[in-house]
């Protein structure tokens, strides 16, 4: 008798307050929130808010603020990753969002389907020319308009255990044909070690390397979605890394969990095909191996190529509701530009910038790569040899089903071209769901 | 009650060694992460996943120089800020759980019963759940990022005001009531001379419960804050190990932060513990 | 034991309630309602979605709860948290009433120490405590591994280990509310018992626990509700092993719909079947054990 009475009392209150939610709810999406948060005038100096997750960047504004007296930047240091886009779209659509927002690639095309971030085409002709054609791709998806200023990027080389390959005997393999192959090599020469592992858990990493290959999941063509996540270059990918764990020739931990950080440590692991920013995690994680580690390119997938993709990297986006987008786009346009700037975000910030003149602000290699002077030109090589990319309006699902996909094959064994196809699915599933026009 | 005490401490006499055994295994197995945490945070970032599991590393120091070093010393604030909300959010909450459940517990009156369902109805739904319409909903009133975001959604608990309806139950007798009404005493005088009192021990623990839960929240705090100068302590650890795809955790300033921040609570809990030795005035209940 | 105030005062007792009404109106009816609200709707995008107006809410009526209920991942997810729910109810309540009974015993030494010790966990935050777990459980790194030679993160054991974090973490706080509940009884309550020569365990048996059926039924609801809830135990393992699916627990799905792949009607719908079937189950429970947990009404 209480149930019912509790339950019904429940149903009431919901339904009561359905109503005061409906009408309560029908305007986040007004712009008075934005316009109270602007001051009365514009005198005094505009005052503007930057959240991003970058170290340092409280020091890197300061600068800014001292030579731009009217336009004073606050830096919220926010939590990086999946759930900091999360938070912003919720704040984007609660109408108080901050003005100017730090946004890796793939989460960019959802803040645009969201209507979250400004374009800055006026904004940002003038530095187009300062960054190479596939970055640009990133914040335009391929369209007229440009959604932010890149401001790091990552392309993908080699990591390799210098030490270890000459203790087994290993050549750094040019191709992955030759990387299976040394897998198999080192398991023969020490049953305990890996040549690498493939990551369920790093979706990033795994599109970065399918970028390699050439695959092209999403593209506008005209006033529709081209998808394509289980294409050719990706399912090579997928297979290669499947067929390689599947024989027990690499591992399968996941990159940055407790356990890899210790294989490192042991010299349990050799390789590891990452991205620029690698000396970082290599230098926190395994500090004593400092001095052993090389770089190379990536294995190509024809000998003779000259092909990378990018693995993480972001760009500075101005919100849609800010009262000051010139002043916003002002600072995103020098953080990401200008020399002194490019020149505290490698020394502060510690990032690889990606406009092109910031070459010259990357001075000495890593501490941690002091053995390989020629780090940064290096990675200026392969840079150049990045493959373009477009990311989608719902990566958040593709990723997703990435991992679900890949965890599920890890367990029972199952192919990894499966998984491919289950992330496509995953994806046009969503996109058709919410009246994405796709191209068939 | 004095009547009874040299015969409870004959029984006494007798030491269960059983039982100790059992709750010290217990209290054992649930120290043991915590041990553990304890050893982990006296790691320095290159000894952390190279030395063995429970063996003390050599960089606690540092690691709380370091932490307290970061970015000037922000701990702290989030340190202030995290008792900021837990102590104002626990006070508020006890104080309208303890009103609210001896309202539930001594008075009949029409809708009680729907009143106390509704307010206990509330735990069902999910935290995760309600943040983000109640973020949608400070924005609109323009709270949204302020000290009240955080503070005022935790302070009615259903599963406070539950507590509290039991322990005014037990606690107070309606013959004391009932007199203080004869003797002309009003409503809100009961309440708080009478009732109060009497719900002391009762309130510590939801006071308690409250404390920690606050202190430990995550998800509200990170919905509603954009300042990280507002940031409690769990939102600000947060962006040590969230520090982005191309940044290290920083896993041990992570793990000090956490093992730091325990630290008040188990203060908290030691002065608290007295209140539950009285017990409860005697010859009351039942 | 009944109140006898009744009709002379009727207004007092709505002041007092008025906070805790105006609060719930506030920060839960509100919410829930938009949360309602949330859940017959939708976006819908038109062309590439991209820029201004190139989407819209739109109603959609009871789509995404015939969704929900249609999701053969949210049913096995409700199959999987209630194996796992049944194993924490039982043993993490069992240790709650037995440590809350031996602390309340007068014949136990270190009572302090065992106390503060079982509730320390209850003060560690879940994600900190799933974390320590994972340290733990990891294959080449945990100290467990040394003496039991299983795998703590396998497809077969990752109910139990994540059941442990669940114990570990929840049994301190139950046996609070218990040994407080206990402690608010007079003592000559049961010495009468003690008298008449019962022994501690007879007066356990047969005095405290029925006294405590009250509060027992209490937390065993709240467990019941939080243990549908589950989300941070296997979102901070889930890193750690492939065994975690990001649908794993019914929770788990909603927080990926609102926060990983941006549907927060899919989330609200299916936060809604949640609450309904906690209101169904712990109704159902009280159902059984009739009305005692509304004790004195």
């Amino acid at each position: 008798m209480r149930a019912t009475r509790l339950g019904a009392v429940l149903a009431a209150a919901l339904t009561a307050t359905l109503t005061i939610g409906g009408c309560g709810s029908s305007e986040p999406t007004g712009g008075s929130e934005a316009a109270a948060t602007s001051p009365a005038a514009p005198q005094g100096p505009v005052k503007l808010t930057y959240w991003t997750w970058a170290p340092n960047m409280d020091k890197i504004v300061a600068v800014w603020n001292k030579d731009h007296p009217d336009i004073q930047i606050t830096v919220s240091k926010q939590a990086g990753g999946d759930d900091a886009a999360a938070k912003f779209l919720t704040a984007a659509k609660a109408g108080n969002p901050p003005d100017l927002v730090q946004a890796e690639y793939q989460h960019l095309p959802s803040f645009i389907a969201a209507d979250a971030v400004a374009d800055l085409k006026a904004e940002t002709a003038a530095i187009k020319g300062e960054f190479g054609e596939g970055i640009w791709g990133l914040v335009t998806l391929g369209t007229e308009a440009v959604y932010a200023v890149p401001q790091d990027s990552g392309p993908m080389m080699l990591f390799y255990r210098q030490d270890l390959f000459d203790k087994h005997g290993l050549q750094v393999p040019k191709t992955w044909q030759e990387y299976g192959e040394a897998a198999r090599t080192l398991r023969k020469k020490d049953p305990k070690a890996y040549l690498g592992t493939f990551s369920s858990k790093d979706p990033g990493a795994f599109t970065g390397l399918a970028q390699q290959a050439g695959a092209q999941w999403w593209s506008i063509s005209g006033e529709s979605w081209k998808v394509n996540v289980a294409d050719e270059p990706t399912k090579k990918v997928a297979d290669f890394w499947g067929g390689l764990v599947k024989e027990g020739a690499i591992d399968d931990t996941p990159f940055f969990t407790p356990e890899w950080n210790k294989a490192l440590n042991d010299g349990k692991l050799l390789t590891w095909p990452s991205a620029v920013w690698a000396p970082g995690v290599l230098s926190s994680n395994a500090p004593k191996a400092k001095g052993k580690w090389a770089v190379a390119p990536l294995p190509q997938w024809n000998a003779g190529e000259n092909f990378s993709g990018f693995w993480g990297g972001s760009s500075v986006a101005v919100s849609a509701k800010t009262p000051n987008k010139a002043a916003a786009a002002q600072f995103a346009t020098w953080i990401n530009t200008d020399p002194k700037a490019l020149d505290l975000l490698v020394k502060e910030a510690a990032i690889y910038p990606a406009a092109a003149k910031a070459q010259a602000a990357l001075g000495a290699a890593p501490d941690y790569f002091a053995n390989q002077p020629d780090f940064w030109q290096q990675a200026a090589t392969v840079s150049a040899g990045a493959r373009g990319f477009t990311f989608g309006p719902n990566v958040g699902v593709t990723y997703n089903a990435f991992k679900d996909g890949f965890d599920k094959a890890l367990q029972d064994g199952t192919s990894f071209s499966d998984a491919v196809q289950a992330m496509h699915e995953a994806t046009v599933a969503d996109m058709r769901k919410s009246g994405f026009t796709l191209a068939s | 009650m004095a009547a009874i005490a040299p015969q409870r401490r004959s029984t006494r006499s007798g030491i269960g060694l059983a039982p100790t055994a059992l709750l010290l295994l217990g209290a054992l197995y649930c120290l043991f992460p915590v041990s553990w945490l304890l050893i982990a945070s006296s790691k320095s970032p290159g000894e952390l996943f190279t030395t063995p599991t429970l063996a003390f590393g050599t960089g606690f120091l540092s690691n709380v120089t370091d932490l307290f070093a970061y970015r000037d010393g922000v701990f702290w604030l989030w340190m202030g800020n995290t008792l900021l909300y837990a102590g104002g959010g626990a006070l508020l909450s006890t104080a309208v759980s303890a009103i609210s459940g001896y309202a539930l517990a001594k008075y009949r009156f029409p809708g009680r019963k729907l009143i106390f369902n509704l307010l206990i109805g509330g735990i069902l739904v999910p935290a995760v759940v309600l943040a983000i319409p109640q973020y949608l909903l400070f924005s609109k009133i323009g709270l949204a990022d302020t000290y009240w975001a955080v503070l005022l959604p935790q302070i009615l608990h259903p599963y406070s005001v539950y507590l509290a309806r039991i322990y005014a139950t037990a606690a107070i007798p309606d013959s004391l009531l009932e007199a203080g009404r004869i003797d002309g005493a009003s409503e809100g005088r009961l309440l708080g001379r009478l009732a109060l009192p009497l719900m002391v021990p009762g309130l510590v623990t939801i006071f308690l419960f409250q404390f920690v839960a606050i202190w430990n929240n995550f998800l509200l705090p990170f919905i509603m804050l954009g300042d990280d100068g507002k940031f409690p302590l769990t939102v600000g650890l947060y962006t040590l190990l969230a520090a982005g795809a191309n940044q290290p955790s920083l896993y041990n300033l992570i793990l000090t932060g956490t093992l730091l921040s325990i630290i008040p609570l188990i203060a908290l809990f030691l002065t608290m513990q007295r209140y539950w030795k009285t017990d409860l005035s005697s010859g009351a209940v039942k | 034991m009944t109140p006898t105030s009744k009709r002379r005062t009727p207004l007092a007792p709505y002041v007092i309630l008025t906070p805790a009404i105006v609060l719930f109106v506030l920060f839960l009816a509100l919410p829930i309602g938009y949360t309602v609200y949330l859940a017959m709707r939708r976006t819908q995008v038109s062309g590439l979605g991209l820029g201004a107006g190139a989407r819209r809410e739109v109603f959609v009526g009871f789509d995404n709860f015939a969704a929900a209920l249609a999701d053969g991942e949210l049913w096995a997810g409700w199959l999987r948290v209630l194996g796992y729910g049944a194993l924490v109810l039982v043993v993490m309540l069992g240790l709650a009433l037995l440590f809350a009974l031996l602390l309340d015993s007068a014949r136990v030494r270190l009572s302090r120490f065992s106390r503060i010790s079982i509730f320390l966990p209850y003060a560690v935050p879940g994600v900190a405590a799933s974390l320590m777990w994972g340290f733990l459980y990891l294959p080449s790194l945990s100290p467990i591994r040394a003496i039991l030679d299983v795998d703590l993160l396998g497809a077969s054991t990752i109910t139990y280990s994540m059941a442990n974090v669940a114990v570990w973490g929840g049994t301190g706080f139950n046996m609070l509310v218990l040994y407080t509940t206990l402690r608010a009884i007079p003592r000559d309550y049961y010495e009468a018992a003690r008298l008449d020569g019962a022994s501690e365990l007879q007066i356990a048996l047969r005095v405290k626990i029925p006294i405590l059926a009250p509060a027992i039924i209490l937390t065993t609801v709240f467990s019941i509700i939080a243990t549908i809830q589950v989300f941070t135990e296997p979102t901070t393992l889930r890193p750690f092993t492939n065994t975690i699916s990001s649908t794993w627990s019914p929770l788990m799905k909603v927080y990926r719909d609102a926060f990983v792949t941006g549907d927060l009607y899919s989330a609200a719908a299916t936060s809604i079947v949640i609450a309904a079937i906690s209101l169904v189950l712990s109704f159902g429970f009280l159902r059984v054990v009739r009305d005692r947990a509304f004790g004195e009404g």
